[in-house]
């Protein structure tokens, strides 16, 4: 018989707490359909009620048969695998926690302080851009030691600034950013690579598909995506 | 014979009006284009395109959609095998082998196998479509209803619990939580919105777009980057070593299963290439006698997954022509097409339409045909694609991606849907979760409860009236009995090993 292991104690009491999470909420919708007698409430409960059982059936598995649990199915998944390394940690994932958090607080809380506050329509892109700068500085400095934690909280910084500064203001910062987390560090490279990149995407999506993307509502990154869009769809038209 | 000529008129009204020759080949590139570039599916492709088929004829408007449709399969293939990203969800289990093969320096032969079987299981498909689309529509019509359409899909999710996660239970709860995912939004039959945490945005529910982008292209950028953040990046090798006519002959058996596979699953409204390439694959896996070799870079894999996605592809179009139902994501737009001129897909396009639907078989026909002339060109040149360093590949794939979930319905916050997906699919996949698994659930999930709940209503909320229907009777016990041997190997079939690892 194996010994559990604690990583596996948390995965499992993860899915028992999501479904009985879950399960809890249903009772907000548990209304009477007329025509449909299991109400919207039975497709819902009964995937959960199975979430629990295939939870527990894991953990019975894996005290049965210790970490090689149940590897007779194709092994697809083996690759991915977390090695154990740094990012393997319990300080790894309260660091990489508070980081991922960092984008969904500057897509809330600046909200949250205008509406509050009650800051006039011309303040709004100034709280916007100080809120911005000063959790981007927080993440430069929570991600220093933690690389992969600062590679998954990129892309979400970038979609969750993107509705207020844009697409095109925002890309190449996102751009040179992967780059060094991918661990690009020639200066000369980075200035070729990203002007490609930036370039081909807004002339192919932009200038020939007409997809527009978003240009931001807060000055001057408004202005700059539009006279982007601008720009690039003269140059094509003509 | 009537079908034949009907074919041959096809094929004169498709190749004598240049628009259609321009709209057919523009189609084929585009399909194979956005398949193969990582980060954007054929779907990205019609998603962009639907809107402008307002200016073209019903004609025109359907058959581009359809040449996208069979092209854009295969060119999934390619992103599976050379980068683990699946175009498309039908595209995830070549994945599975396909990539494997890259990193084994065979990725040559993988694009080879994954060209030859798109072709020869589309063909196959469209010649059974054009002789058959009658015979096979009026079964469908009178054998399939929702209790056996829902038996299906429980079959489905059954079998592909045991593909793609670590184990059993892994694979179980992969399914699971797409299903959750599907459950956000409006119940289908009251219209009660569920789990939509006082958001507009999730009334809605969540877009399976920007989540398929997500758990696949951003997921696998993220764990190739926590790779590089450890050490053990390793970069593609580069082969254009095509596999030989023999060794595909080796495998004439897998191809002609997965034909008939794919074709069947294909022909069934709601469930198309999807749950076709997963059964190609778990077959191949089952009457294997290397089963342990699947997962590491197996040949039969990739062309089991290929021949059934698209075989599926020309079956899938009988049950949007006959009876209106949409077998996937692209057939679903395709009702958009025809919506925009204001036509009804059905039994009536037969009997008023017989024209748009001969030239829309010719062309997925030669569609399915250009794939091995066209397809083997673009890998050729596509396979170059990793000579590219992946510190200057991620940036485009993310943005790729960004342009792609937002392109759909131009919400900022699918980005943000997107990314949080990929943020999932990351922390999934290093614990062993399948997200394929994950996918196929949130798309089949909505069908499933939806033709579960007609099912109830027809049966007058009687379980027992399973019973009286046999075919839906058949796949249930085929499901239950899937899953009761997974759950039977999951207990009895291991050596006990007691060894804990090191968070222990």
């Amino acid at each position: 018989m194996g010994r559990l292991t604690k990583g596996q104690i948390v995965e499992v009491a993860f899915w028992l707490i999501l479904a009985a999470f879950f399960f809890a909420y249903s009772f907000e919708f548990n209304n009477d359909i007329e025509i449909y007698k299991y109400g919207a409430t039975l497709w819902p409960r009964t995937i959960l009620l199975l979430i629990a059982v295939a939870a527990i059936g894991q953990l019975l598995d894996q005290r049965k048969n210790g970490d090689t649990a149940a590897s007779n199915t194709m092994a697809a998944a083996h690759e991915d695998s977390a090695q154990e390394t740094e990012y393997n940690s319990l300080g790894w994932y309260i660091n990489t926690f508070i980081l991922l958090s960092l984008p969904f607080i500057y897509m809330t809380v600046p909200d949250m302080y205008i509406e509050k506050a009650g800051i006039p329509e011309e303040g709004i892109a100034k709280v916007k851009i100080i809120a911005g700068i000063v959790l981007f500085l927080i993440y430069l400095a929570i991600c220093w030691r933690n690389h992969v934690g600062a590679i998954l909280t990129l892309p979400l910084f970038f979609a969750a600034m993107m509705e207020d500064m844009g697409f095109y203001a925002l890309a190449p910062v996102f751009i040179i950013g992967v780059m060094i987390l991918m661990g690009e560090r020639r200066i000369t490279r980075m200035a070729m690579i990203m002007p490609l990149i930036y370039g081909i995407l807004i002339a192919f999506f932009v200038s020939i598909l007409y997809v527009g993307l978003p240009t931001g509502y807060i000055s001057p990154f408004y202005e700059f995506g539009s006279w982007m869009v601008n720009t690039f769809q003269d140059v094509f038209s003509k | 014979m009537d079908a034949f000529n009907n074919f041959l008129a096809g094929t004169v009204t498709l190749f004598s009006d240049p628009v259609g020759i321009l709209i057919f080949f523009g189609g084929v590139v585009g399909g194979m284009l956005f398949g193969a570039i990582p980060g954007v599916s054929m779907l990205t492709l019609a998603a962009i395109l639907l809107p402008f088929t307002a200016h073209l004829s019903p004609e025109h408007g359907i058959m581009l959609f359809s040449v996208i449709y069979c092209t854009g399969v295969y060119g999934g293939a390619i992103t599976a095998i050379l980068f683990n990203i699946p175009g498309a969800p039908e595209n995830a289990p070549t994945a599975f082998d396909g990539y494997p093969m890259t990193l084994n320096g065979e990725a040559g032969k993988a694009v080879g196998a994954a060209v030859m079987c798109s072709a020869i299981g589309g063909v196959a498909s469209c010649i059974v479509m054009m002789a058959a689309t009658a015979a096979i529509a009026d079964w469908a019509i009178s054998a399939f209803g929702p209790p056996e359409i829902f038996a299906l899909v429980f079959f489905g999710l059954a079998v592909a619990a045991s593909v793609g996660a670590k184990s059993f239970w892994k694979g179980w709860l992969s399914i699971m939580a797409g299903l959750m995912v599907a459950v956000v939004g409006l119940d289908p039959v009251g219209g009660i919105e569920r789990y939509n945490f006082d958001m507009p945005y999730l009334a809605a529910g969540i877009h399976f777009i920007p989540t398929i982008l997500g758990f696949f292209a951003v997921s696998e950028i993220f764990v190739q980057a926590e790779k590089k953040a450890t050490g053990s990046y390793k970069a593609p090798k580069l082969s254009v070593d095509f596999p030989t006519f023999k060794e595909l002959w080796q495998h004439k058996i897998a191809v002609i299963r997965s034909a008939i596979i794919g074709f069947f699953c294909g022909v069934l409204p709601g469930i198309g290439a999807t749950l076709a390439a997963f059964m190609g694959y778990n077959e191949a896996v089952r009457w294997s006698k290397d089963r342990e070799g699947f997962g590491k870079g197996k040949i039969e894999g990739v062309i089991s997954s290929e021949t059934a996605n698209n075989a599926a592809t020309g079956a899938a179009m009988i049950p949007l022509l006959a009876l209106g139902l949409p077998g996937g994501a692209l057939t679903a737009m395709m009702v958009g097409v025809f919506q925009m001129h204001d036509m009804e897909p059905g039994p009536l396009v037969f009997l008023n339409s017989p024209d748009l639907v001969w030239v829309v078989f010719a062309a997925m026909f030669f569609a399915n045909l250009s794939i091995l002339l066209v397809g083997f060109l673009e890998a050729k040149t596509i396979v170059n694609l990793l000579r590219i360093p992946f510190q200057y590949l991620a940036p485009l794939i993310l943005l790729l991606a960004t342009v792609g979930a937002y392109a759909v319905r131009g919400l900022t916050i699918d980005v943000v849907v997107m990314f949080v997906a990929g943020v999932a699919g990351f922390f999934l996949r290093r614990s062993g979760y399948s997200v394929a698994g994950i996918v196929l659930g949130l798309i089949l999930g909505k069908i499933g409860e939806q033709t579960f709940a007609q099912a109830m209503q027809m049966l007058h909320f009687e379980f027992t009236g399973f019973f009286e229907r046999p075919i839906a009777l058949g796949l249930l016990i085929a499901g239950f009995i899937t899953i009761l041997a997974s759950i039977y190997g999951a207990f009895f079939k291991k050596v006990p090993v007691s060894t804990p690892t090191a968070d222990g």
